[in-house]
């Protein structure tokens, strides 16, 4: 398409292709210790153990942002984009 | 690290504490968790935070997190604070405090913070045991558990903290779990948000050691039982005593607006500097 979307509208609007929705959960393995707790409370199962006894996103989906699997998980290893925690802008520096 | 922070570079020192040392499904950093997002929503500065611990596993969160931090000596962090808060009455001072850390070695420090209604808030994290030293009995064991010193059964009763607390003068005392983190998410914001001395006792698994001992299974099974074992403050009063008996009572038990002593204290100064004597 040669045509440039006009000011002020979306590339949907534009070109009317619906923006694909990322999941909505993330786990960081490399903090994961497999407690399993996230696992078993998720209201919708949108988790599931894997084999390397870490947690996976299998059915993100379903995922309906609750953030409960964030606020419980012990290890910070769960991010939900629509927990209601600000994020910090702040980039790295100091003792992180 | 993870490319993305769940709570961001702004609360943890994620580069170079991470990951933790605590057990998988050890309950202190969800505790840790509620912390954190009961600052993040009040908005405050780090560098106005102080964040005291005395020694144990759940005296190590002030590692973990980006405050001003002082890990102390065991049963100390409300003797610590007490100095700081009174050096820096500015400062938001948080003890972070195992139930041995503040009811066994430390428990004279607390009952006098409470009854001078010292402006710290004191998050206890209760675990039922000494978590770091092996699982050993604290004074909030429940008679009848299994530790590794009591391995026929705990023969004493155990302290109430809500009740003590309350007992000897706190502000503000409430009782939540890991379980109910969103509950106690509002309890410790409300913790902070206030004068004197202020309490929030969290229950927490410790399955490393008392859930082992116990057969409670593991961080899961031992989630549950705070759901199915606890019930709200609110609830409970509204269910026939059979339904509640046996669970543990969850929510706000004080809440009071009682001068600290931070304001007493600046009051005796001003007397004093003014030539008053009443
Ligand atoms: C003066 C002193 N006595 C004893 C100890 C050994 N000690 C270290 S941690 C601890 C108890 C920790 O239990 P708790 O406060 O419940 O914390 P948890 O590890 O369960 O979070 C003890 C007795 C010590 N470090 N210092
Ligand atoms: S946010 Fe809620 S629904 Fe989504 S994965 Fe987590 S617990 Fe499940
Ligand atoms: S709660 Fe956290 S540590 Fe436990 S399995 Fe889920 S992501 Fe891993
Ligand atoms: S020993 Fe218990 S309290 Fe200590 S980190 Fe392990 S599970 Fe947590
Ligand atoms: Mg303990």
């Amino acid at each position: 398409m040669s045509e440039k979307p006009i000011k002020g509208q979306t590339k949907e609007e534009h070109c009317g292709a619906k923006k694909k929705k990322t999941p909505a959960v993330h786990i960081f393995p490399e903090w994961c210790k497999g407690c399993g707790i996230c696992v078993a409370f998720c209201p919708k199962q949108v988790l599931e153990m894997g084999d390397d006894q870490k947690a996976h996103v299998i059915y993100p989906e379903k995922c309906i942002e609750c953030a409960l699997c964030a606020r419980r998980c012990p290890e910070f290893a769960v991010y939900v984009s629509g927990d209601t925690i600000k994020e910090s802008k702040k980039k790295s520096g100091g003792e992180k | 690290m993870p490319a993305r922070l769940p709570y961001a570079y702004k609360y943890l020192r994620a580069k170079k504490k991470f990951p933790h040392v605590w057990c998988p499904g050890c309950g202190i950093g969800i505790v840790m968790g509620s912390i954190i997002r009961a600052i993040d929503s009040l908005g405050w500065e780090l560098d106005d935070i102080l964040m005291v611990s005395g020694i144990g596993c759940t005296s190590r969160m002030p590692v973990y997190v980006d405050f001003n931090t002082l890990h102390t000596t065991h049963g100390r962090a409300l003797a610590f604070g007490t100095g700081a808060k009174m050096a820096n009455p500015n400062l938001k001072v948080l003890a972070v405090m195992g139930d041995g850390d503040s009811m066994a070695i430390g428990g004279n420090h607390i009952i006098h913070a409470a009854r001078r209604n010292m402006d710290i808030t004191a998050i206890i994290v209760n675990n039922n045991n000494y978590g770091m030293t092996g699982g050993q009995f604290s004074p909030t064991t429940p008679q009848g558990a299994k530790t590794a010193t009591t391995p026929y059964g705990m023969i004493e009763p155990d302290f109430d903290i809500c009740k003590l607390t309350e007992a000897a003068g706190a502000n503000y005392v409430a009782r939540g779990d890991v379980y109910h983190v969103m509950e106690l998410d509002g309890l410790i914001k409300n913790a902070l948000s206030g004068p004197g001395f202020r309490v929030v006792e969290a229950m927490a698994p410790c399955p490393t050691n008392f859930g082992r001992a116990n057969r409670q299974g593991d961080a899961v099974k031992m989630m549950e039982l705070f759901k199915d074992n606890t019930i709200n403050v609110a609830q409970a009063s509204k269910l026939p005593k059979e339904k509640t008996e046996g669970k543990i009572v969850r929510g706000i038990f004080v809440d009071k607006d009682g001068i600290g002593y931070t304001e007493r204290y600046q009051d005796l100064c001003d007397r004093v500097s003014s030539g008053v004597k009443k």
